[in-house]
């Protein structure tokens, strides 16, 4: 088996071998691993994409003319060393921040992208779970154009898209997180490093000036096909604080939602479990974010979570 | 101790590998080179019916194919003769090799390896010790009355072999009790999981061979090579480049002499390199699962008054090295307690599971995971704090241990004492924080070993040994003895090690073995030429030989330093006569005898030279909502006598600590209904990383004891592996209120067990 | 496809020698430096990127070798541990300081480990013993138990001047 791989440094050169039948491939996590542990071999026809800094740019573009508001614009380039060290990401959308900040170890971090974790479309990929929650969307293009897809239309099932085989994602879209929003991602590992989500959550929350919710949004990791949006919040949390009961409540929900499988990771028993604790606790990190508190990325490390809860002492802090 | 204060001791192997020049077996080129791949037989019990090479015999690139046809027809291993280098009729694990090839290239080879016909009648896979023991079972082995064996095992059936413990009268002992507790604990399987895996080239030139390999054995190899391919040993020489680790996992004989035969028929060396998952499922050295059953009478004052134990050990297909573990199993379900009647059965039981095989303290792990656990259950059946109670009945200097050894001067106690002193037992923990303390023991292994030492006439020093270094530092370690014995400094030594044709025996990098015994040949080869160059100073300084000091460098007169002459210009003069060479293999120490005990199938292991003993308390934090387990400190206290290179040491017992705590939480082999391992990959078999890794303070109650090493050393790599996983074991407990009984402690089973409110 | 038309003529920078390999363009950069190359410093311990041995520099980020495509570096600056040190006779503090600390045995995954801390002190000439460890938790190391090696980083970090003595050469 031989592969062809050109190295592109226009996006119209990597738009063009997709159209001739290339798979793009940027940091090599997923495909290059893959081949190596018999998943799948490596395609025969392969475009590099990590030259093409105009997908390299983090930054707010205008809104369109159904829906004004501004945007965020992460280059589907972006690393996740990149997206977990930006001020404005860690700030204003820090869900997708404790993401990426969890996501393997510094080098998987260094060279796998937003565009190759969303792509790739496994259920228990990080960055899913907070993009979901906060309404992204994947802008794919083509020699034929370009469209812009709300990720729960773009996910159609483990590993795959309903993207063409041509279109290539060159952007995540975000809508702008306003002042009194607030967004987390925790997950459950057995380990502080080098892990795969056994379940996680995302959730992104804004708060009333009373402190009450105004808008809230939880999806579900590694519990079903695809990365999960809880539905029915609405009637848990709109006007009510995130307390206990609310969080304790959400918690139910999710495990209800939840359509997990039993892997060597965990049972599904396990998982429908504990994806309602992390839930609750994405929902606390967020909505307590959306009042100001300042919660270091990532969550998990921050709160000792997959630890005892607000346990502040971390190995290295105990010493 | 933290380690600014430990003396510097830099690894004369050290700058090989912090820039990259040193050479690990996998990156040796030969011209000519093939490499080799193998066919396996990927289910874990069956018959062949049809095994056909010729397709893969006819590829381009292929130069050597072979099966159980082309090589002798030897049986091996070294206690039980129960395998074959190649399946013959029938496969009995997953990793069964029916082929091997060797080709151009590694592409070739697996294409070559994919074109072998193999049809199989598919079995039962036998997968339950415990019910393999059953008289009913199938058998792993039907022929196993008919393999050579030592006469020493007590064997039947599955039971490849059996041992008992008996000390007074256990049931009168049980009726002397107050309370009487009895639990069941099953330990999972688990891997050494070097980081290196493993990797053989072989070349021959005419009829002898040169093998390089990652082994922790190379004379056990070499061994293993001469039995099956029927070679005199001095035709076969086994180089072990640089070793990235073996922790028991690259002991034993492995895929040499396949590698060697594929060379043999092909004409050219060949190259075999293990993938990470063939490292976790083809070598016979997993570390076996266990079922423990313990029953322990108490008295209210806290005195045990009988043990009854029974256990089962998952042998795997094949004995490997395992015969003597039914014993050590035993020893470490009456653990280092004064116990004064007992009756404990151990066995070992062939299933269609990957062998066992010595790793870092084989059994020893588990069964004491599974034994402190019981304590901590009868301490607190009779309300007796855990540590109390451990410290009223765990054996000390002078007294006679439970299998009738008497014991020299030990510190047990006093590591109980000072581990939980230090790590603030009984103070006030945060929510959800407890401090587990649990105990452990391991033999010294004493064992045949040699070595050379010479001064060349600048001298310069060499030390020429058997030894193996697989990363622990003891052969590094060797230096620091010759140089003490000659006044001259670690760094005036190179060590030529690791080659069976330069260096004499040595048991390998096994048994925590190597500064014990191979240390005492070093000291005697020195100690020859340290009495020459006495001699030589002697003339020179007008003194007798007895009055010359060797220090500095120098011989000096005892009491003059301005009379000395330097140890090089010595060199000089031997250097045109009597030379300076020096050969030792010192004198193994004896077990001590043991009185008012018995044993059946006896394999030397009930009582113990140089024992070791420790004490862990562990702390850690547990989320009640999900069963994650974090360890946030240990305190390990160990007696493993004279420490001789401290950064070594404290390096031993922090690897094995960390080792201890995934094998607490997150190391556990997982099968499929049929016997395949499923987590086969360092993603899913998961090791502790940096960013888990707990602080550890060690500290070493050093107690001289004349019985062991030289200068009163033990042995010390695997000690500190044993008593971490109870120590966890025990923290969880105080937090859940019941004992885990599976280990790993992973957080699902930790959640279950809150699930249920106890077990 | 035929072979010609796959394997391509590249020039990969190693440690600021230029190299020219011809090579598929499925190869990963850790077979093409080790067997095409001839440095063997870089190693290989799993199938899957989980394991550390195989990290290298590229452009002065982290990279695990296994599972990055090599013809992807070209006109990139690759360091590997055969790069590390500033001579033959010289090392760099790194590789002292790990030397001294006790943080090698049996030295397979050292050569990761360096370069993983080499790329975290770029990055974060001051880390906390925290930041250290997560900038380390993509090499496993199954010998030390990782204080020493943490400790190394530190020590190199603080400037830590440490005695050269007897490296052994």
């Amino acid at each position: 088996m031989t592969t062809h791989l050109l190295v592109a440094t226009t996006l119209d050169e990597a738009l063009a071998a997709m159209a001739n039948g290339a798979r793009p491939i940027a940091g090599g996590t997923d495909l290059v691993v893959g081949a190596r542990v018999g998943k799948a071999p490596l395609p025969t026809e392969l475009v590099a994409i990590d030259r093409l800094d105009e997908l390299d740019i983090v930054g707010m573009v205008p809104g369109g003319s159904d829906d004004p508001t501004p945007l965020l614009f992460v280059g589907a380039m972006v690393s996740h060393a990149t997206i977990m060290n930006h001020p404005l990401l860690a700030a204003s959308y820090s869900g997708l921040a404790d993401a990426s900040a969890l996501v393997g170890s510094p080098s998987t971090r260094n060279v796998g992208t937003i565009g190759g974790n969303v792509m790739n479309a496994s259920p228990a990929m990080d960055t899913g779970a907070p993009l979901l929650a906060m309404g992204a969307m994947a802008v794919l293009q083509s020699v034929s154009g370009s469209r812009t897809v709300p990720l729960a239309e773009l996910w159609t099932g483990p590993g795959t898209t309903s993207a063409g085989p041509d279109e290539l994602c060159v952007a995540i879209l975000i809508p702008r997180r306003m002042g009194e929003e607030g967004s987390a991602y925790v997950r459950l590992e057995y380990r502080r490093a080098m892990e795969i989500a056994v379940v996680g959550a995302g959730a992104a929350v804004t708060l009333n000036d009373d402190g009450t919710v105004a808008k809230a949004a939880v999806a579900l990791t590694a519990v079903g096909p695809t990365i999960l949006a809880l539905t029915g919040l609405e009637e848990l949390l709109i006007g009510t604080p995130l307390d206990d009961l609310s969080l304790s409540a959400v918690a139910m929900l999710a495990s209800e939602q939840a359509s997990p499988i039993s892997d060597l990771r965990a049972s599904d028993k396990y998982r429908r479990h504990t994806v309602g604790v992390m839930a609750k606790r994405a929902l606390e990190a967020a909505g307590r974010r959306a009042a100001g508190e300042t919660i270091a990325i990532p969550v998990n490390r921050a709160e000792g979570i997959g630890a005892a809860r607000n346990a502040a002492a971390q190995n290295g802090a105990a010493k | 101790m933290t380690t600014t204060e430990i003396p510097r001791f830099v690894r004369a192997d050290g700058p090989d590998k912090v820039t990259g020049s040193g050479r690990y077996t996998a990156d040796l080129t030969l011209t000519g080179m093939l490499a080799a791949k193998f066919k396996y037989s990927g289910i874990s019990h069956g018959r062949i019916t049809r095994l056909d090479v010729t397709a893969a015999r006819e590829m381009a690139g292929v130069l050597a194919v072979l099966t159980d046809a082309d090589v002798p027809d030897v049986h091996y291993d070294p206690q039980i003769k129960d395998r074959t280098l190649f399946a013959r009729d029938i496969v009995r694990f997953e990793g069964e090799i029916v082929a091997a090839v060797a080709a151009l290239t590694p592409e070739i080879a697996e294409a070559a390896v994919a074109a072998i016909i193999v049809e199989y009648e598919e079995l039962t896979p036998i997968l339950d010790p415990e019910a393999a023991m059953d008289k009913s079972s199938p058998l792993v082995h039907e022929d196993w009355e008919s393999y050579e064996a030592g006469s020493w095992l007590v064997r039947s059936g599955n039971t490849a072999s059996f041992s008992s413990l008996e000390r007074g009268d256990v049931d009168a002992g049980l009726a002397e009790a107050d309370q009487i507790i009895s639990s069941r604990y099953v330990a999972d399987g688990s891997h050494a999981a070097p980081i290196e895996p493993r990797a053989v080239v072989a070349q021959w030139e005419g009829n002898k061979v040169t093998i390089w390999t990652s082994t922790q054995v190379p004379f056990d190899a070499r061994a293993g090579v001469c039995e099956t391919l029927q070679l005199p040993t001095n035709r076969v020489r086994v180089i072990v480049p640089h070793l990235g680790g073996g922790f028991g996992g690259k002991c034993g004989f492995h895929f040499e002499a396949h590698v060697a035969a594929l060379a043999r028929t092909a004409g050219r060396p060949v190259r075999l390199v293990f993938s990470r998952e063939e490292e976790f499922t083809i070598p016979d050295r997993r570390r076996e699962g266990i079922v423990v059953e313990l029953t322990t009478g108490v008295r209210k004052d806290g005195s045990i008054t009988a043990r009854k134990a029974n256990v089962v050990i998952d042998c795997g297909a094949y004995i490997a090295d395992t015969a003597f573990f039914p014993q050590l199993a035993a020893m470490h379900a009456v653990g280092p307690y004064l116990v004064p009647n007992l009756m404990v059965e151990s066995q070992i039981v062939y299933t269609n599971h990957q062998p066992s095989g010595s790793v870092r303290a084989p059994t020893a792990p588990q069964v004491c995971w599974a034994l402190e656990s019981h304590i901590d259950e009868v301490a607190k059946a009779i309300n007796m704090d855990p540590v109390k109670f451990r410290l009223k009945n765990a054996v000390d200097t002078g007294m006679v241990g439970p299998l009738g050894q008497t014991y020299e001067e030990i510190g047990l106690r006093r590591c109980i004492q000072q581990a939980t002193e230090a790590a603030g037992y009984g103070q006030e923990l945060p929510e959800n924080e407890a401090i587990g303390v649990a105990i452990g023991w391991w033999p010294s292994f004493a064992s045949a070993s040699g070595s050379y030492v010479k001064l060349d006439d600048d001298g310069a020093g060499q030390i020429i040994t058997g030894a193996q270094e697989c990363g622990t530092g003891a052969v590094m370690t060797l230096r620091q003895l010759a140089a003490d014995e000659l006044g001259m400094k670690p760094e005036d030594f190179e060590i030529i090690y690791q080659d069976t044709a330069t260096g004499p025996y040595d048991m390998g990098a096994t048994g925590s073995q190597t500064l014990l015994n191979n240390g005492r040949a070093v000291v005697e080869a020195s100690q020859q030429i340290a009495e020459q160059l006495r001699e030589l100073a002697a003339d020179r300084l007008e003194a007798a030989p007895a009055d010359i000091v060797l220090a500095d460098g120098k011989a000096q007169v005892a009491g003059s330093p301005e009379s000395a002459v330097p140890l090089s210009k010595l060199a000089a003069i031997a250097g045109s006569g009597k030379l300076l060479l020096g050969h030792g293999s010192g004198s193994p120490p004896v077990a001590p005898p043991i009185v008012g005990a018995n044993c059946v199938g006896d394999q030397g292991m009930a009582s113990w030279v140089g024992p070791q003993f420790s004490c862990h308390a562990v702390r850690l934090r547990l989320d009640p909502e999900t069963g994650v387990t974090r360890v946030i400190s240990v305190h390990a206290d160990h007696d493993s006598g004279t420490i001789i290179n401290p950064m070594g040491a404290h390096g031993q017992v922090e690897g094995a600590i960390i080792m201890g705590i995934g094998q607490a939480l997150t190391e556990g082999t997982r099968y499929d209904e049929t016997g395949k391992q499923m987590n086969t990959s360092l993603l899913e078999y998961k090791l502790q990383t940096a960013a888990d890794s707990p602080s550890i303070h060690t500290q070493f109650v050093e107690v001289f004891t004349e019985n062991a090493g030289p200068h009163g050393a033990k042995g010390l790599a695997e000690a500190p592996n044993i008593a971490t996983a109870a120590a966890v074991a025990n923290g969880l407990a105080k937090l859940i209120g019941s004992p885990m009984r599976q280990l790993p402690m992973t957080a699902e089973r930790v959640w279950d067990t809150i699930s249920e409110g106890g077990s | 496809m035929s072979n010609q038309e796959t394997s391509k003529s590249v020039f990969l920078n190693v440690n600021g020698v230029s190299y020219p390999v011809t090579i598929d363009g499925g190869r990963n950069l850790l077979s093409v430096l080790r067997g095409e190359i001839g440095l063997t410093g870089t190693k290989e311990g799993c199938d899957d990127c989980e394991c550390g041995a195989c990290m290298v520099l590229v452009d002065g980020q982290p990279v695990n070798s296994c599972s990055y495509l090599a013809a992807q570096t070209q006109g990139r600056e690759i360091t590997t541990i055969e790069g590390v040190a500033p001579s033959p006779e010289e090392m760099d503090p790194l590789q002292t300081n790990i030397l001294e600390a006790g943080g090698v045995q049996c030295g397979f995954c050292t050569p990761g480990m360096i370069l993983s801390a080499r790329a975290l002190l770029e990055r974060t000439p001051h880390p906390s013993e925290e930041e250290v460890r997560i900038g380390l938790s993509g090499n496993l190391c199954r010998c030390t138990g990782y204080a020493r090696i943490v400790e190394a980083v530190q020590r190199t970090a603080a400037g830590a001047k440490t005695a050269t003595g007897d490296t052994g050469q």
